[in-house]
């Protein structure tokens, strides 16, 4: 019999929804800002990436019609043939001004990033050692690439230095790649003591700063910053789609790294580049970082406010030292209850459960935003505190 | 769906350890009359009892089959368990592994899909002798010894896994069964023999997919990636002789690779081609005259974590230093680290368990070309 070609399609995506596993998408009616039309419903957004607002910032939309307006609607190319408009440059040099490192490069996405980039760093006869908690797009960045790897366990520098002086002995090159900041748990990495670790050895390091940029360090600029490190992580990966509200990938080190790496990832030599709008917002976006600590402040004030109230009604936040803010409730089925009940009455917050972490740990994963006033906090909190009550979570 | 559990309790259980023997098999009759007293029972309902005040709930989701008075009955009951039948009487008061063998073709025959037992590793050797690879099996520790890899922790570790199999969180994966050899212990000799590889409930391994999505991965698709690279190492050590240890993950490995292996001894490779199989330690260390070049790959076998000293002891302290500590290949699947956090050696020569001591810390490979840094611990040390 003659096979059919495509029926798996069906058959493994029912299988998804048999099992549960399928994505059931909400749709945005509105834009993504704090008071959003989500399903028809109005909520308060507690799970959107957007910590600054700034998407719905008037200088990036403004900034973003009048690219389009100038140079229009798309690039007309990939960077390396056509696709290279002075906007992306003047974007990579403000970004290194204000990452304060030699040069900088923007990816079409944060994945594009790590997979384009990684498997170029390491190949045969190097070893990738990786935090055990890294991000799906580091994984899938390493996996691409024909080094070995070792994961150590999350943070602790002791079994770092362990697979570094193993690795020390029979390597090429070592690459130490951590997230900035934990997107579960909303801790940070130590990169002070990552990058002295790596110094000892001589390895590499990079780290995928996503949650980090625009909210740590001052001014938002980054985990380099926070620590008082800049320019001495060798690759600062991080995202234009979260704090800084636009989208896209950016790295930024020296300007070796930066040559290095538009001449060899593949990822960004064949998509095509960043629409003017695109790149348009991202160079406001940092203007706006640049000039209006207000936005900032707000997301840090906001986040110490949420925590602290939280705290004080008997919730348990875990280890987050970010706007990244957990609920911790216990089992998987009662994070699903109470996202399901929030949801119900007007608050958008999703429940993380297990395997992402571990089966007694479910919780709700609140992320702050700079947009929300105190009198939203109090609404959220008050949710917080009744179904928690009725939960029997506090 | 009501799941069918055998439970079984082998009384005279760990009768022997409070009275200074390794176990009561062929022995219990000394046993008693050095005044040994009667252990696993009460174990075996303290792991009831946790699992009924902790974990279940009004409706039945376990029937009980067990055997009558006080090899599984009289502890169910004393428990305040419903839902149970006997399927088995004993001939006499006096239990002897012969009542656990035909208590087991009974719950063969019966097709549960769990065998609860207490007792220790001459008991679960009794219940692998019938059942093998067929059912799945959980142990409440009550032994003297209990080197196996099917004991959970303790009792309140059984009850939690017991609630986490009914609720289909835990997955069913390789365990060791592994036993004293009495016999040579009577003589003055301490030697852990790996008898095989049962099914025991496993920890799944889970791998992200998508940025909150996770897929558990099957221990089996782990010990592919684990052959795929040993299979390169041999490859790239195309001059040097492997030799390949016991247990059951050696033995996937070394089927994937394409040779016949012994699932209890020593093989010897070379250039992907069976050189010898079931090597002695003379054996071996005739080998190491020819081929001077030499790998060992070896697994955590049972449940302490152990990679040489219990189960590979044809791998003596003289045939590891003519491999030497760098040649070793330590390979698992992410889930048996799980429950073995430590890589622990007993070489039975103090100054080689120094060597590893002082090493702290082993390379262990978990994946292709992936690999977790893990403590080793030794006794002396």
């Amino acid at each position: 019999m003659k096979r059919n070609p495509t029926a798996f399609l069906k058959i493994e995506y029912l299988d998804l929804v048999n099992k549960n596993l399928d994505w059931k998408l909400r749709i945005l009616e509105s834009g993504s800002t704090p008071h959003a039309i989500v399903d028809g419903k109005k909520i308060l957004m507690l799970c959107s990436n957007n910590y600054l607002n700034l998407s719905n910032h008037p200088r990036l939309i403004k900034a973003a019609v009048d690219a389009a307006k100038k140079y229009g609607a798309g690039s007309g190319s990939v960077r390396a043939i056509a696709g290279t408009m002075k906007l992306h440059m003047d974007v990579e040099k403000k970004l290194a001004k204000f990452k304060r490192t030699e040069s900088a490069l923007i990816y079409q996405t944060g994945f594009a990033a790590n997979a384009g980039l990684i498997p170029q760093l390491v190949g045969e006869g190097d070893i990738i050692i990786s935090d055990e908690l890294n991000h799906g797009s580091i994984i899938d960045g390493v996996r691409l690439s024909k080094a070995d790897r070792a994961v150590y366990k999350h943070k602790d520098m002791g079994e770092l230095d362990k697979v570094l002086s193993e690795a020390d002995k029979k390597y090429r090159r070592i690459l130490i790649i951590t997230d900035g900041v934990f997107s579960m748990d909303g801790d940070i990495a130590p990169m002070d003591k990552i990058v002295k670790l790596a110094n000892k050895y001589g390895a590499m390091t990079y780290v995928d700063d996503a949650h980090g940029e625009g909210v740590i360090g001052p001014d938002g600029r980054g985990i380099g910053a926070h620590f008082g490190i800049e320019g001495k992580i060798d690759v600062e990966m991080g995202t234009f789609s979260k704090a800084y509200g636009v989208v896209g990938g950016l790295i930024a080190g020296s300007q070796d790294l930066v040559n290095f790496a538009y001449n060899k990832s593949r990822t960004w030599l064949l998509s095509g580049s960043h629409p003017p709008a695109v790149s348009g917002a991202q160079l406001a976006a940092i203007e706006v970082l640049e000039t209006e600590p207000e936005h900032v402040n707000k997301l840090w004030d906001n986040t110490k406010y949420f925590k602290k109230e939280l705290k004080s009604m008997g919730f348990d936040t875990g280890q987050s030292e970010t706007p990244i803010t957990p609920v911790i409730v216990g089992e998987s089925n009662k994070a699903k209850e109470l996202s399901n009940m929030l949801f119900e009455e007007g608050i958008f917050a999703l429940p993380i459960v297990f395997p992402m972490v571990a089966r007694d740990k479910a919780r709700i994963r609140t992320m702050m935003n700079a947009g929300l006033t105190k009198k939203d906090l109090d609404f959220a909190l008050e949710k917080f505190e009744k179904l928690g009550k009725k939960l029997s979570i506090i | 769906m009501v799941l069918k559990i055998g439970f079984i309790v082998n009384p005279i259980a760990g009768m022997g350890g409070r009275v200074g023997l390794k176990g009561t098999d062929d022995v219990l009759d000394e046993a008693v009359n050095l005044g040994a007293k009667p252990v696993a029972p009460g174990k075996a309902e303290e792991a009831l009892n946790e699992y009924m005040s902790n974990y279940a709930n009004k409706k039945d989701v376990i029937h009980w089959l067990t055997c009558a008075g006080s090899m599984g009955f009289d502890e169910l009951k004393n428990a305040c368990i419903k839902n149970v039948e006997v399927v088995y009487k004993p001939t006499s008061i006096e239990t002897s592994p012969d009542d656990t063998k035909k208590a087991c073709k009974v719950f063969l025959e019966k097709k549960v899909d769990l065998i609860l037992f207490c007792g220790g590793d001459g008991t679960i050797r009794d219940i692998f002798d019938i059942v093998d690879k067929k059912i799945p099996v959980l142990g409440i520790p009550a032994g003297v010894k209990m080197h196996s890899g099917v004991f959970g922790v303790n009792t309140r570790a059984v009850a939690k896994m017991l609630n986490e199999f009914v609720n289909h969180s835990l997955t069913v994966g390789d365990v060791d069964v592994m036993d004293l050899d009495e016999k040579l212990y009577r003589k003055g000799e301490w030697k852990i023999k790996l008898f095989g590889v049962a099914k025991g409930i496993i920890e799944p391994t889970y791998v992200q997919v998508g940025k909150t999505v996770f897929e558990s991965v099957s221990d089996d698709e782990f010990k592919n990636e684990l052959a795929e690279h040993v299979s390169d190492e041999m490859d790239k050590y195309s001059d040097f002789l492997f030799l390949m240890g016991s247990g059951g993950t050696i033995d996937f490995i070394s089927r994937k690779i394409g040779f016949d292996n012994t699932l209890l001894g020593i093989d010897a490779v070379y250039n992907k081609k069976l050189v010898a199989k079931d090597l002695n330690e003379e054996g071996i260390l005739n080998l190491l005259k020819k081929y001077p070049k030499v790998k060992v790959i070896l697994s955590p076998i049972g449940a302490q974590g152990f990679i040489l000293g219990r189960g590979n002891l044809q791998l003596s302290p003289a045939v590891i230093r003519k491999v030497g500590l760098d040649n070793i290949i330590v390979v698992s699947t992410p889930s048996k680290l799980i429950s073995t956090p430590f890589i622990r050696v007993d070489t039975g020569d103090k100054n080689l368990d120094r060597l590893f001591a002082e090493k702290e810390f082993m390379m262990v490979v978990i994946g292709y070309r992936l690999s977790r840094v893990v403590r080793i611990q030794t006794n002396n040390f």
